[in-house]
């Protein structure tokens, strides 16, 4: 005999498949659904079916977004001559939490990662040479994240990128502020060596 | 009971909402996997030694009854991420990693390969990554018990000496001009000599010799279909590395 009525084990089935969410959690949240009112439900339902209708990737930076171009392309007071690499839509968030970058994005939807069959081919790269192509690129921060991989796209998109009145910069690395060198470990206590900077 | 053992960083997959689960491949143990609690979220324990291939002193516990050991610090002995990475060498470090996750057996210790992954990831930090690639690719077969005898055919028992030899994918071993069947690839005699080289010397040797793709191109290729006949699928990284 089944456990839950077929729509509830529906549910439960769909909500596992969510990034962190168990069988326990999904069940939580099924019942939860269930004890919502009917009008919370729909708000909830259509919240999912916009997000997939009317979110796409932005045809200049492949920023997730509602309009096209998205907010950070069409915005005229953004330097649109300066350009940041991201991995994924969500490092914007975290380049935009500085209020000091007023340059624009590519997003890459990925690294190369080889135990994961992500070769450049699996990337946004043409549309990134497209862009320099117009020649309306004057600086490219390469901001992938500081891993094997990171490090690996960051180097591959050097060789890629690098021309003639194109400055080519990659995100500084090294001991997180706020924090005790005491703790480093030897890599990050290395980069952070390596990329000091006179003052 | 707390353990510690130095060991390989294979690779990690995101577990839960901050874990991660990660492959090591210790030198006391062997292949150990575990849980690296709140290694997503938080750099403090782990910092950048969760990287594939970072030699690293780990410290872990395992309980009773459960498969995964509770992955308690690691300590970073070398890493890749000190020399600059480029896509070849990342797809040669993922290769080693790949090849040893799917050839090794959970908790089976192996010094002579423990050693064999050391030198080779210290040769890929520099230089072409073609000659380390080949010396892993043989010893590993080897050290596995895979290799079969190079020089004969392992059809007709013919020795091969400097005669023509194939490889197929569906066969044992190498194969003479007479034995070979449809669509066998060559493996060349100077191919066969590298082997024979590579299995009188240490890695070493080999670091300043010349060597480009091409070279043992058909012998690595020949080795990774009989590791992929082993384990009855097709490398992820070997197909990536025919493409560079």
């Amino acid at each position: 005999m089944a456990k839950f009525a077929e729509p509830m084990a529906r549910l439960i089935d769909e909500l596992k498949k969510l990034p962190g969410v168990g069988s326990k959690s999904a069940q939580r949240m099924a019942f939860h659904i269930l004890r919502s009112s009917a009008d919370d439900a729909d708000t909830l339902a259509s919240a999912i079916q916009n997000l997939k209708e009317k979110l796409h990737l932005c045809s200049i930076c492949n920023n997730i977004t509602d309009i096209d171009p998205c907010t950070y392309c069409a915005n005229v007071t953004r330097n649109q001559r300066l350009v940041c690499v991201v991995e994924e839509p969500t490092n914007i968030a975290a380049v935009e939490k500085t209020r000091h970058y007023n340059g624009v994005y590519h997003v890459l939807h990925g690294a190369l990662s080889p135990l994961h069959g992500v070769g450049p081919e699996q990337l946004r790269i043409p549309s990134l040479l497209k862009r320099l192509e117009n020649g309306s690129i004057d600086e490219i921060i390469l901001a992938t994240n500081p891993t094997l991989e990171g490090e690996a796209t960051a180097v591959y998109l050097t060789d890629l990128i690098k021309r003639p009145g194109v400055k080519v910069t990659r995100i500084a690395t090294g001991i997180p502020a706020g924090s005790d060198i005491e703790y480093a470990d030897e890599v990050t206590m290395l980069k952070a060596i390596e990329g000091r900077r006179e003052l | 009971m707390p353990k510690q053992s130095e060991a390989l960083v294979l690779r990690t997959y995101p577990f839960h909402e901050a874990d991660l689960l990660v492959t090591l491949f210790t030198r006391a143990e062997g292949k150990v996997r575990g849980v690296a609690k709140s290694a997503q979220k938080s750099r403090k324990r782990f910092g950048g030694a969760l990287e594939p291939l970072t030699y690293v002193t780990a410290h872990w516990a395992d309980k009773e009854k459960q498969e995964l050991a509770r992955f308690d610090s690691f300590e970073i002995i070398s890493s890749p991420l000190a020399v600059e990475v480029n896509y070849p060498r990342l797809l040669a470090l993922g290769y080693v990693a790949e090849v040893i996750d799917q050839l090794l057996p959970d908790r089976e210790p192996s010094d002579s390969i423990f050693r064999l992954a050391l030198s080779v990831v210290k040769h890929l930090q520099a230089g072409p990554i073609w000659m380390p690639l080949t010396y892993f690719d043989l010893w590993i077969v080897r050290l596995i018990g895979l290799l079969p005898d190079l020089s004969q055919c392992a059809v007709c028992g013919t020795a091969l000496n400097s005669s023509r030899a194939y490889f197929h994918p569906l066969a044992d071993g190498l194969l003479c001009a007479n034995d070979k069947r449809l669509a066998s690839s060559e493996i060349s005699a100077e191919s066969r000599m590298i082997a024979a080289g590579m299995f009188r010397a240490p890695v070493e040797t080999f670091t300043s010799l010349h060597w480009p793709r091409q070279r043992g191109a058909d012998l690595r290729r020949f080795l990774a279909q009989s590791i992929e006949r082993h384990i009855e699928k097709k490398l992820v990284t070997a197909s990536m590395l025919d493409r560079i």
